[in-house]
């Protein structure tokens, strides 16, 4: 018979946290101003082919606010990003006319990353203090998000800071109808950026908007050609939102997003618990999970963060961005709703008798 | 470097203090009685002696005094204030001359510091005093000369005194303490000395000593490695350990810092050579669990040597923003400032002591004039608002900027 192993909670006595910590050793390490804390931001740019992807990053990079970037494309699109501010040519990197890099991906994403950050900490390159990453237009954003909590070595210099889905008026609709790709890409994104509006009357936008509404609450930005505040595309993402609409079931095609709030503080090993179920069972279904979470142990809000099966590392604040201290879940599923999830939290609160359930919806 | 890289932190403003911006390893925040914020700043060599900077806007720095040194063969590298008293070293370019020691200002007007008093340390077989610490404004730990001390060897002619300035216009040695071996008349034998070109002496450097453990003083002792003394009695100090990793490291072991509450100590080096001479010059981390057997864990990391000694003069490690126990100091016992010459500033998070791990830095431009082209970031002082400032040693003079990680 084999020994039943009991998890044990998460202790920081095994660590150096065990060791080193001091009075106030801490769960997650050091208290952080923001999510990414001090590693580089990443601003992963998705969207159709000829949905105004190299538009919108060329004209960032044309202000003052898109200095200091490295881009990465997946390749060299007709706009040409490289044509217009292309200053030398090295095999892999190129050095735009306003000082940001530029790779080309010929290899994986991941190795372009691990080099890039190489080069710049023994100064082969000048230093630059994000990363924007343009996508191939048919690119499921799922594996970008994941490569930031898989990869030890990147999601520690790396920080995945927003996903930004660009949809246009003319052929969105139709691609979110026909694409899954496209309507995945909507449904998983930090902010959207409507373009070509000029091109399609007020209600052809309204009703792309209304449909963008319906799958996912993040922002929605209106670029015309490419021209949006850089601040919209640049700036950390807001704290989840409490008010999260659902859509139907009949527009999402079976993609679900909910919030799930929880008014009082959660106990780290009950809250991962229940995300280690639920992970283990419907690992695959669940597309992203992001959150703000009062932890028992911890003083500041734990920015929690999980794409599938994988788990980013939790990151504690210094402090909560606003007055409202309860825990605010997002969830973007495949076919698993909300109260489900949220019937496992209140089960397993029970079991653990310390862990209290949602007791708000967010609608 | 012909342009400033930087990450994590936010520059402020730079101020090349109207041509005299050679700065040594002295900051001192001051409140002025009219709630001013005064920097006080020791200049690296003659002529100049002290500058002081209005840094209440760090956007607008603003320079209300600055004093001469009486002799060109000086130089007043180190100071420190508390309240209204500003305490500089002074040290000569030679043994034997003169003014060498520490002299007390009275800067309760920002714009006319009043001489107080100077402590005289000079003698025959003494340069005067390298540094001081001056945190309790009771108490001066430094590394100096004295009249009455002759070394085995004239590398090693400063050691640690204390001295009591509770009479500001009386300052009175009250105890004082040399590795044995290194003052004329020791039982013990003198130490062995480093190879010749690499020899800087058997000598503190840096002499902490914090309100938490106000019984230990944490010397940097140059070849001697790092060294913690027992000052319960102040007269009679004893070494409850020596930590020495030269060779087959090059000396000049500078600042320890301890993180009281995580049983850590923070050690770095001075690089003193050009063009990575004496490489590599480093910041440790070290296990202070059992302080009388210190275990080094860790070192900082650092961009490679191949680049940066391109860039002249100076690559390596250097000062430590070391968690004054001042009101107007920051205090962190999780992030680590150092500065590297013409590596900058660089900070790092020692969350986990075993893989401290660089969250960013500031290597700014090398300033127009610079004599080796490079710059030479010399020192950082972290006040209370989270306000870095650091310096150059030539002659870019001051910089302020934000932690932004």
């Amino acid at each position: 018979m084999s020994e039943v192993s009991i998890p044990s909670k998460w202790t920081s006595e095994a660590g150096p946290e065990g060791l080193f910590g001091g009075k106030d050793a801490l769960l997650f390490g050091r208290r952080q101003r923001r999510a990414r804390g001090p590693r580089l931001p990443v601003i992963a740019v998705t969207g159709f082919l000829g949905s105004g992807k190299t538009t919108l990053i060329r004209a960032l990079l044309d202000k003052p606010e898109g200095a200091n970037t490295a881009v990465i494309v997946n390749e060299y699109g007709e706009v040409g990003i490289d044509n217009a501010l292309l200053r030398s040519s090295s095999d892999v990197t190129v050095l735009l006319g306003n000082g940001c890099l530029c790779c080309n991906v010929r290899t994986d994403l991941q190795e372009t990353l691990r080099g890039l950050f190489a080069d710049r900490a023994r100064g082969a390159i000048p230093s630059f203090e994000r990363v924007v990453i343009e996508t191939s237009g048919l690119a499921d954003p799922g594996p970008i998000l994941q490569t930031f909590a898989t990869d030890r070595g990147l999601g520690r210099e790396f920080h995945l800071q927003a996903l930004i889905s660009v949809v246009d008026t003319v052929n969105g609709v139709g691609n979110i109808a026909r694409m899954p790709e496209a309507k995945k890409q909507v449904a998983l994104a930090d902010r959207i950026v409507v373009t070509k509006s000029d091109m399609a009357d007020a209600p052809t936008t309204g009703h792309l908007i209304e449909l963008l509404g319906l799958l996912n609450a993040a922002p929605v930005g209106i670029a015309v050609d490419g021209e949006i505040d850089p601040s919209f595309l640049l700036a950390e993402p807001p704290t989840p939102q409490r008010r999260f609409d659902l859509g139907g079931v009949e527009h999402t095609h079976g993609l679900c997003s909910f919030a799930l709030i929880f008014e009082k503080p959660l106990c780290w090993a009950g809250f991962k618990q229940t995300m280690a179920v639920l992970t283990a069972l419907r690992g695959p279904d669940l597309l992203r999970v992001k959150g703000l979470v009062a932890i028992e142990e911890c003083r500041g809000p734990v920015v929690v963060h999980f794409v599938q099966h994988v788990a980013h590392p939790p990151v504690e604040l210094e402090d909560w961005p606003d007055g409202d201290r309860r825990s605010r879940l997002i969830f973007v599923t495949r076919g698993l709703g909300r109260e489900a999830v949220a019937q496992l939290f209140t089960d397993v609160a029970a079991i653990a008798a310390r862990v209290p359930g949602p007791d708000a919806v967010g609608k | 470097m012909t342009e400033t890289a930087i990450w994590n932190f936010r520059q402020l403003a730079h101020h090349e203090l109207d041509g005299f911006g050679g700065i040594g390893e002295g900051m001192s925040i001051q409140i002025a009685k009219d709630g001013r914020r005064i920097l006080w700043l020791a200049h690296e060599s003659a002529p100049k002696n002290f500058t002081a900077v209005d840094v209440s806007d760090p956007r607008a720095p603003k320079i209300v005094a600055r004093a001469d040194l009486p002799q060109s063969h000086m130089r007043s590298n180190s100071l420190e204030t508390v309240g209204d008293i500003l305490a500089v070293a002074y040290q000569t370019t030679q043994q034997g001359l003169q003014p060498a020691g520490f002299e007390l200002f009275d800067i309760s007007v920002p714009e006319n510091p009043r001489s107080i008093t100077f402590f005289d340390c000079s003698g025959p077989n003494s340069r005067g005093v390298h540094q001081l610490w001056f945190a309790d404004g009771e108490y001066i730990h430094m590394s100096s000369g004295a009249p009455d001390f002759t070394p085995t060897h004239p590398r090693d002619d400063q050691f640690y005194r204390i001295i009591d300035v509770k009479k500001p216009s009386k300052p009175a040695e009250v105890g004082r303490w040399w590795l044995p071996g290194t003052r004329q008349g020791d039982t013990e034998p003198p130490p062995a000395r480093h190879p010749e070109g690499a020899d800087t002496g058997f000598r503190p450097h840096n002499t902490n000593v914090y309100p938490e453990r106000p019984d230990r003083a944490y010397l940097g002792y140059i070849d001697g490695g790092m060294v913690i003394l027992d000052i319960s009695d102040k007269s009679r100090p004893k070494m409850i350990s020596r930590w020495d990793y030269h060779p087959p490291y090059h000396g000049f072991t500078h600042t320890v810092v301890p993180f009281f509450d995580r049983n850590l100590l923070i050690v770095s080096d001075e690089c003193v050579r050009t063009e990575g001479a004496d490489w590599p010059k480093l910041v440790w981390i070290v296990d202070g669990r059992t302080e009388s057997n210190p275990v080094p864990i860790a070192t900082c990391p650092l961009p490679p040597l191949d680049h940066y000694m391109r860039h002249g003069a100076r690559y390596g490690a250097h000062n430590l923003y070391e968690n004054l126990p001042k009101p107007n100091a920051w205090k962190s016992d999780r992030v680590v400032l150092a500065t590297f010459f013409n590596g900058g500033l660089r900070a790092y998070d020692t969350s986990n002591p075993y893989q401290p791990a660089e969250i960013g830095y500031f290597v700014p431009a090398a300033p127009e004039r610079a004599p080796s082209g490079a710059i030479q970031i010399n020192d950082v002082f972290v006040d209370e608002r989270q306000v870095v400032y650091t310096v150059d040693r030539h002659v870019g003079g001051l910089y302020t900027l934000e932690m932004d990680f």
